[in-house]
């Protein structure tokens, strides 16, 4: 309610931690599936925004100004950690929401998705020893969350 | 520099950053809700950068916009249910607090500036020191930074990587362990650099980069930006406290 909750987000910022990168640890990635019938099986499932093969200087420098793709995929890594950490269920229930909101337009906009087609989304865990083993990534790594199937209509109509 | 100019100088600059952030949040891809919330944001740090630049608005002073500032983040914090942007928003949101109130404290006591201003400016100032020695603090102790183990995660399986190619750095390991203790060094030197003018010029120049280069490989875009918002800050305080 408001201001209270705004302000218990707030309070960490008057006294940070700055603990950036005290530890590597694993990495969630995000995947998505598209079904025809919220009955059907679920595949095959794509990165959700992979990076460019090559980044090149010239992207690099127009990005440290114009940037909102890739600080939205960053956004989405922080729901998906806090889907893993699931602090409280608000948290759990906010996360898995944004991410399919926010999956399910990046779909329609890109014309990657029909939109009576069903969403469904999933988490893998990445870490050290599955990025050595496995050579092609996006097969790599524990599933540690599977939303249930969404119709993309009433995602975007949200 | 006078504790007025280092004011006008970061609420310009954080005005600078937050339309720039702004901008990436109405663009047609997002909500509407969002948009309702970060339209306010916009204008107000529009006027704010006036405000900085001298420009005279009837009825409208820095402090009552950055207070209004404070009052639309408390909408947006919830809708995102914490920062957007990680440590960006939380040192956007600290230099936004500290301006708060050091454009809304009164003016008591004997010094012209009014030692809670020159408090609450200050305190900003200790914080931007302290983010680089706590960060350089947590790596060194931590055996993984120490031997280029973790950085070699940051590149090999962290989300951050931009591109698949950056992401092949982690064959490099002998330059991603030089890497490592350059970065924790400089992080850990950082309160020396303090100590005077030309060094704390240098250190800065030097952090700047560095930023840079994370917006490049991380697309850390934000961090450079509201970063750099904070040096008046510390520039300020060095000469108050040194100078």
């Amino acid at each position: 309610m408001f201001p209270f909750t705004g302000l218990r987000l707030l309070f960490p910022a008057i006294m940070p931690s700055w603990r950036f990168f005290d530890a590597v640890s694993a990495s969630p990635r995000l995947d998505y599936a598209l079904l025809p019938a919220p009955e059907a099986e679920a595949g095959p499932w794509h990165a959700f925004c992979p990076r460019p093969a090559v980044l090149s200087l010239g992207t690099m420098l127009r990005r440290l100004f114009w940037n909102p793709q890739w600080n939205e995929t960053l956004f989405l890594v922080s729901l998906s950690e806090r889907l893993m950490h699931g602090v409280s269920p608000e948290t759990v229930a906010h996360s898995q929401r944004e991410l399919l909101l926010r999956v399910a337009r990046h779909l329609d906009r890109e014309g990657l998705a029909y939109r009576g087609d069903c969403l469904q989304i999933r988490l893998r865990l990445v870490t050290r020893e599955v990025t050595r083993e496995v050579t092609r990534e996006e097969n790599g790594g524990e599933i540690i969350y599977l939303s249930a199937p969404c119709s993309i209509n009433g995602l975007l109509s949200a | 520099m006078m504790l007025e100019r280092a004011l006008d100088l970061t609420s310009g600059m954080m005005a600078l950053a937050f339309i720039q952030q702004s901008l990436e949040h109405l663009r047609p891809a997002v909500r509407p809700q969002e948009r309702l919330l970060f339209a306010p944001r916009l204008v107000l740090s529009i006027l704010l950068l006036a405000a900085s630049l001298g420009a005279q608005l009837p009825g409208l002073t820095p402090g009552m916009l950055t207070l209004a500032l404070v009052i639309n983040h408390l909408l947006i914090l919830p809708f995102f249910n914490g920062p957007y942007n990680g440590g960006a928003d939380r040192m956007g949101l600290l230099i936004l607090l500290c301006l708060t109130a050091a454009f809304n404290l009164p003016h008591v006591g004997a010094l012209a500036s009014g030692p809670w201003r020159e408090l609450a400016f200050g305190y900003l100032g200790a914080q931007l020191l302290l983010s680089y020695f706590m960060s350089g603090w947590v790596k060194v102790v931590n055996p993984d930074w120490r031997n280029g183990q973790a950085l070699r995660d940051v590149f090999l399986f962290s989300a951050y990587p931009a591109g698949e190619n950056i992401r092949r750095w982690a064959e490099n390991p002998r330059l991603l362990l030089a890497m490592g203790w350059a970065v924790m060094g400089f992080e850990l030197a950082f309160p020396l650099a303090f100590l005077t003018r030309p060094t704390l010029l240098a250190g800065l120049a030097i952090a700047a980069l560095f930023h840079g280069a994370n917006a490049c490989l991380f697309g850390l875009n934000r961090f450079f930006w509201i970063w750099i918002c904070a040096y008046p800050a510390i520039l300020w305080l060095q000469e108050r406290l040194l100078g």
